[in-house]
């Protein structure tokens, strides 16, 4: 993992074309918390044309090095809902496999640079959750130049939708009675598992090839190879998605892969999400443990799924919230090691979507994606001071 | 009374005795520096002793109680809140005759709440939603009745300079202004009546029920920097009529102002209303988070702050679009203006959050704990009672698990007046929270907000369709 001094160019000589920004650097702390379980003293890190390539533990800072307390690979943000409102979602059809937020997501929205300001630099959009099967998410560095290509990277893809009151809210007429034509379905939330089902035994049913697109995707979700990423606050909802999950291996159709988004609830039965090997991410933690859908969260929930074995992330949902740091310091308030908490906002949500190969973790070769702190992470007397997203400095700590 | 008392709130005040001593590992007094292995003593309700094991003599008679993992704290005062009271705004403009005495409901989830996160003195004060409101009062956050829990009665009365519901930023300006006219138009008028030989004041004032014998029978000149009334001191102040009389106090300087800005342009309005009648001195500036544009003058002005809970204010470039981010709290700290900080104490953003953001954000530790802490007691004109624990000062010790500002810490143990009120392995309501157990013999209780299955109530923002909704929070 840690390289030898003498391999590596020496950092802050310009590479590359002469207008293009610096991607070298060498980044000096006092700690450097690696997310593979390592916690290194005065470590320098080195950065080579956007990728990490030298950490030596017990080193001096050069001249021109970078300086913070700690430092800590990027944050990920599992479930960013960085998107243009109500348009983010296709509302034509309640189950829209084909769309991706890839075109619906706008790289200069002035919030990925407050997630970036926050520590946050890799983050992955899902379509809003007003249809039953909105969409693919996409995922996007938080910096960067200002277009797709750009920002976008590519991760697990994963087919994003909703369990619960939220996709069929709203649905009903402002006047007369519910039967008409032009009102929106589903109504409840049985409809909204129905609409899930339906699709999938349809899917499941239907020719392997010249189905249609949406067809190919659902059923690339049955055969495991797109994950299903599925919103569900309350338990009710977290176990109608495993329940799904369980009765298409049932039927034979294939083996989900399933992401619960916002498992508000997880804690109340964390070994469901064991068995059927679901993984969660956690919407912010409320003050009062009330999220939406009128669910509970418990001030532990991160330490109940550490302690059953969840695979499970922290998300901030959105830059209104909070910083994504404070909400692992809450994870951490409520049992969770500064350890645990940093793996659930940096190697976990990379495992879950996929890039754990580019990100994550500070390690050579991986992704210059680093944030510099003034103090422990995490706590809320400490900020990020600096960041580094592949290599280029979008948050300058000098 | 007394079973409703254990029954009701999270806590016992189960000693009860009049001598106690706090043992804790570590004593963070702000009056100097922690103290290793400190000892507490509060007698009568007071702290007599504080310092280390080899200087304090702990008296043979006094409960002690021994935390030696634990770290005392003199607690957090907040500065100006309005929770924990019945509907915080008035429909009349100007009503400085009220006061919250009458609205405070002390078995409110507020006061648990702030009592569970430290906080251990609380100025309640009416809503921003007012031209003149009424006067606030200055409570502990426990306590059965508003006498118990009271500290300072007419801590304040509250005003706002920026627009009340209805009302444009000019004539929000002109009530105001207007307020403080009729007033003196009231005292000319009082004069006058004096002169003309109508006595419809005094039989005004005996209808009230007032005693117009001894200092009420005197008559004194007006003591106000602003105003000259002619002949004034020929009035006996009993007879001024008591819905008149607080303002009458406020310019005269004996009574303090708490001034809502909602804006920039809010802090001038105030300092110019302040100036023109003379209570500069004994106003204080409850500010939103825009006003930092305003700090040149509120420094100019000499004027304390406090600062409302949104400590980052956010605005976007007009042309470029980018959003620009100012720490407000450095703001202030750097032009030197006194601050208190405030929140509404949600369970994860008490006051010890906001003191830690001032760290996060570049404030010295001592400066950014001051503002929780010595700089509301100061405002609160409560400096040598609250916000350090010295000698003299009310007995009030909070006992943290660790550093009060780490994210890991929690309150363990509050004592209000060397009483023992609350003890975090008893109260069942973060239990709750924590773990989402509900204690044996709690009955479920409904969410207050619970918007049904379906409803579309929820996620109204997003209905707006509109791209930048993020610029609402």
């Amino acid at each position: 993992m840690i390289s030898l001094l003498s391999t590596l160019l020496v950092p802050g000589l310009a590479l590359g074309g002469v207008d293009a920004p610096q991607t070298s650097w060498s980044v000096f702390a006092e700690k450097v918390y690696t997310s593979t379980g390592d916690t290194l003293e005065n470590a320098l890190v080195v950065v080579t044309d956007g990728k990490i390539s030298a950490i030596t533990p017990g080193a001096k800072a050069l001249d021109d090095s970078l300086s913070a307390t700690a430092v800590t690979a990027g944050l990920i943000d599992a479930s960013a809902s960085i998107h243009v409102g109500t348009r983010a979602v296709e509302q034509s059809s309640e189950v829209t496999p084909a769309m991706s937020m890839e075109f619906g997501v706008d790289v200069f929205d002035y919030r990925w640079e407050r997630l970036m300001r926050s520590g946050v630099t890799t983050a992955f959009v899902p379509p809003q959750s007003r249809n039953v099967v909105g969409g693919m998410g996409v995922l996007l560095k938080t910096a960067g130049d200002d277009s797709l290509e750009a920002r976008k990277i590519e991760g697990a893809p994963l087919l994003c939708g909703a369990i619960g009151s939220l996709p069929s809210s709203g649905n009903r007429p402002a006047s007369g009675r519910p039967t008409s034509f032009y009102n929106r379905r589903p109504t409840t939330r049985m409809g909204v598992e129905w609409e899930w089902r339906k699709c999938l035994f349809d899917a499941a049913q239907a020719p392997a090839e010249g189905a249609g697109k949406d067809v190919d995707v659902l059923q690339d979700v049955l055969a495991g190879k797109i994950g299903a990423f599925i919103e569900a606050y309350p338990t009710q909802d977290i176990r109608t998605a495993v329940f799904l999950k369980e009765e298409m291996q049932r039927e034979g159709f294939g083996e989900m892969r399933l992401i619960v988004d916002a498992g508000a609830e997880a804690w109340r039965e964390p070994e469901m999400l064991v068995r059927s090997s679901t993984a969660v991410i956690l919407p912010p933690m409320p003050s009062n443990g009330r999220t939406n859908d009128s669910a509970f969260m418990a001030a532990n929930t991160a330490k109940v799924l550490q302690d059953a074995g969840v695979q499970f992330a922290i998300s901030a949902d959105d830059a209104r919230t909070g910083p994504l740091g404070i909400e692992a310091g809450l994870a951490m308030r409520g049992g969770l090691t500064r350890e645990e908490a940093l793996r659930a906002v940096t190697i976990t949500p990379a495992q879950i979507l996929g890039v754990d190969d580019r990100v994550g973790t500070v390690e050579v070769g991986k992704d210059a994606d680093l944030v510099l702190w003034n103090g422990e992470p995490f706590e809320v007397t400490t900020r990020p001071i600096g960041v580094l997203v592949n290599g280029r400095l979008a948050l300058d700590p000098r | 009374m007394a079973a409703t008392l254990t029954l009701t709130a999270p806590v016992s005040a189960l000693v009860q005795v009049d001598k106690t001593a706090i043992k804790a590992g570590k004593v963070i007094t702000l009056d100097g520096e922690p103290i290793e292995n400190g000892i507490i003593v509060i007698e009568g309700g007071r702290v007599t002793a504080v310092g280390s094991q080899e200087d304090v003599q702990i008296p043979w008679d006094a409960e002690v109680i021994e935390q030696p993992t634990m770290t005392a704290f003199p607690g957090f005062v907040e500065a100006h809140v309005s929770r924990g009271i019945d509907r915080a705004n008035e429909t009349l403009d100007v009503a400085p005759f009220l006061n919250v005495r009458d609205s405070i409901d002390p078995v409110n989830f507020y006061f648990e709440g702030a009592l569970r996160h430290g906080i251990v003195a609380v100025n309640v004060q009416q809503g921003e939603d007012t031209v003149v409101a009424g006067q606030g009062m200055v409570v502990k956050p426990f306590g059965m009745t508003v006498e118990a829990m009271m500290i300072k009665p007419r801590s304040g009365i509250k005003m706002s300079a920026a627009p009340k519901r209805g009302k444009s930023r000019a004539t929000q300006a002109q009530a105001l202004r207007g307020a403080f006219d009729d007033l003196k138009r009231y005292l000319e008028d009082m004069v006058q009546r004096k002169a003309d030989g109508n006595d419809f004041d005094r039989r005004e004032a005996l209808y009230q029920g007032r005693e117009l014998e001894g200092e009420a029978a005197k008559g004194k000149p007006l003591n106000s920097t602003a105003w000259q009334i002619d002949g004034f001191e020929q009035i006996p102040r009993g007879e001024v009529d008591e819905k008149q009389e607080p303002l009458l106090h406020v310019i005269e300087g004996n009574m303090p102002v708490f001034m809502w800005c909602g804006s920039p342009a809010d802090v001038h309005t105030a300092l110019r209303v302040a100036e023109a009648n003379g209570f500069t001195k004994n106003m204080t500036l409850a500010l939103d988070d825009s006003c930092w544009k305003a700090a040149p003058k509120i420094k100019e002005a000499g004027v304390h702050v406090i600062l409302e809970s949104n400590l980052t204010h956010r605005e976007r470039d007009p042309i470029t679009g980018k959003e620009i981010e100012t720490f407000v709290p450095k703001v202030y700290h750097d032009a030197g203006i006194k601050f208190a900080l405030s929140s509404s104490n949600d369970a994860n953003r008490s006051l010890w959050f906001q003191v830690a953001q001032c760290v996060a954000g570049g404030i010295p530790r001592n400066a950014a704990m001051a503002a929780a802490t010595s700089t509301p007691a100061m405002i609160l004109g409560l400096g040598d009672r609250l916000g350090a624990t010295k000698v003299g000062a009310d007995g009030h010790v909070v006992l943290f698990s660790g550093d009060p500002l780490s994210v890991t810490s929690h309150v363990e143990h509050v004592l209000l007046d060397g009483k023992h009120v609350y003890d975090r392995s008893k109260d069942v309501r973060v239990q709750q929270l924590n773990d989402g157990t509900r204690p044996p013999g709690t009955v479920a209780e409904e969410p207050e907000e619970y918007e049904g299955d379906g409803d579309d109530g929820e996620e109204s923002e997003d209905e707006s369709g509109d791209g930048n909704d993020g610029d609402q929070s």
